[in-house]
């Protein structure tokens, strides 16, 4: 009841707020409000994150580190000068404590539709997975950035794990630690190991890399962490930290470094290009990223049944004009994944390959494959994924994808050892 | 007396705001340049502007950093130096759909236009 008054609430508001403060009468998420740009201007087709997307996120939400310009000359009388005018006119009490003009919420909703050749029971089909995600994020006068995701509601078929009201992240981030390029981070977050978030995907379906539990673990859980992290040289990040675990002293750590070549760098700035010639790091962005994540979970928790795991990974990520490739890999050790006396060692390798073709306006298509290796040590699965996802909207995403699975743990009631499941999927952000 | 001021409101009303030799139409989306004082090459460069860079955004905020000299989304300034930057970023851009060529003549008439805001 609790549950469902809060939600009535915030959706009243979401609703409401941006009445009271847009100057148009366009609905959008909660930094295009805030900067008064489209989506596109951070996202190739949201929530994937474009060059910029992910420098204004490694900069704590903050558009750009360098100050803002004071107008050279006085504005011109007429609707230009006036709407600059309006917009340079903040409210002096809100400035002074911190506190965000515009309230920094949006929303997204998921639904989907599924077949599964394999559905239990012979109920091949699933019309009832969905979710709605509360989002806040924005800085304190530039000098912390926050974000929050907050499950709402989520329903998935055939799904023991209900997210519905709980947090998925909240954290603060210090920015830029005493004018030093070290930002602190704090909160529950996902640890900065992947070049990319479970989010900074075009398909629901994250990657294998990323999503592949053993134990208790995942890339992309969410975690009580402490992380410091800092932009080096403009083209180089990186990230160390401490995750706090439930019922144990010893805590995880984990550290990431990436560099990139190419393109914008990492704060954001364009490269220089000569406009007389052609070359190809005219368009060529390289990204490159390893990683490692070393821990230890007990179950239940305080408990002699312990696993000591590690993980050791690596990214690419290689845009070229209209194509971007995604190259992920992945392996480690778990000592007793299964919490067992005597414990079972493990060693998972997963290897995932992404290839995206925007087609662009008018049709706003992009057209996408990827192929998954999943060795979990006990079993392997290769996953083959082509999909279409169209952007009637920049906050309208449709995606149809198609999964086959084959190897002796694509699905473990079939004697064919393959498994087929098409998904057609909806998300929308307001 | 009563035509001249008619006429004179009229011209007021159909130029929103001017700078020396830079005359803007229209206002919020349909914001744009006036070109009929532009020199010939500037038109040329103009005719590819309000082609090409009205595929994914209107000229509204083009005028605005233009008129202001600062950029309306960064805040940063809007100078000789930030007219390549974005030239560069829309020519990066996957589906803008213009060349090197065209992004430097939309730059060359933003530094015009910026030398003569700023006579």
């Amino acid at each position: 009841m609790h549950h469902r008054a809060t939600v009535l609430v915030l959706l009243v508001l979401a609703f409401v707020l941006p009445l009271v403060y847009a100057e148009t009468a366009h609905a959008i998420p909660a930094f295009s409000r805030q900067y008064k740009t489209e989506c596109s201007t951070c996202h190739t087709i949201y929530p994937e994150l474009n060059e910029y997307g992910q420098a204004f996120q490694k900069n704590g939400y903050v558009y750009t580190i360098k100050p803002k310009a004071e107008a050279k000359t006085t504005p011109a009388k007429g609707e230009a000068g006036q709407v600059q005018a309006a917009s340079s006119e903040k409210n002096e009490g809100l400035l002074l404590a911190g506190i965000p003009e515009l309230l920094p919420v949006s929303f997204t909703a998921t639904q989907s539709i599924a077949y599964n050749e394999h559905g239990p029971g012979g109920d091949n089909w699933n019309f009832d997975t969905r979710s709605l995600m509360l989002q806040a994020g924005g800085s304190f006068r530039e000098l912390a950035g926050f974000y929050l995701t907050y499950n709402l509601f989520s329903h998935a078929e055939n799904s023991t794990q209900d997210e519905s009201g709980k947090i998925d992240e909240l954290f603060v981030m210090w920015r830029r630690l005493f004018t030093s390029p070290i930002n602190l981070k704090f909160g529950k977050f996902e640890p900065k190991l992947s070049l990319w978030k479970k989010n900074d995907n075009i398909l629901p379906t994250p990657l294998a890399t990323s999503a592949f539990t053993v134990g208790d673990f995942s890339l992309q859980t969410p975690q009580d962490a402490l992380e410091a992290n800092a932009v080096l040289a403009d083209r180089i990040f990186v990230a160390a930290g401490i995750v706090d675990v439930k019922g144990q002293n010893d805590k995880n750590g984990y550290g990431h470094v990436s560099v990139k070549f190419g393109g914008a760098d990492m704060l954001g700035n364009e490269p220089e290009i000569d406009l007389e010639k052609e070359s190809l790091w005219d368009y060529l962005t390289l990204s490159l990223a390893l990683y490692g994540y070393v821990g230890r979970n007990a179950q239940p928790a305080g408990s002699t049944f312990r696993n000591d795991f590690y993980r050791v990974g690596g990214d690419m990520d290689l845009l070229y004009k209209r194509v971007r490739l995604r190259f992920s890999g992945v392996t480690g050790r778990d000592t007793n994944p299964q919490y067992t006396e005597p414990g079972t060692v493990q060693h998972p390798l997963l290897l995932a390959a992404e290839a995206q073709y925007l087609f662009g306006s008018p049709i706003n298509v992009i057209g996408l494959f990827r192929y998954e290796h999943v060795d979990s040590g006990t079993g392997t699965v290769n996953r083959y994924i082509p999909a279409v996802a169209y952007i009637p909207l920049q906050n309208v995403k449709l995606v149809l994808e198609y999964i086959h699975e084959d190897g002796p743990e694509a699905d473990a009631s079939s004697i064919t050892g393959f498994n087929n499941t098409v998904l057609l999927d909806v998300s929308y952000s307001f | 007396m009563k035509k001249v001021v008619i006429v004179a409101g009229m011209l007021f009303l159909s130029c929103s705001i001017a700078h020396a030799g830079i005359k803007v139409l229209g206002k919020g989306d349909s914001m744009r340049f006036d070109p009929s004082d532009f020199p010939p090459a500037m038109k040329a460069n103009y005719d590819i502007m309000k082609t090409k860079c009205v595929k994914c955004h209107t000229l509204e905020r083009t005028v605005i950093a233009i008129t202001t000299g600062i950029a309306p989304i960064s805040g940063q300034p809007f100078d000789r130096n930030a007219t390549k930057a974005y030239g560069i970023k829309m020519l990066r851009k996957p589906d803008s759909n213009m060349n090197k060529q065209e992004v430097k003549a939309t730059v060359d008439l933003m530094n015009w236009m910026l030398d003569e805001v700023n006579k």
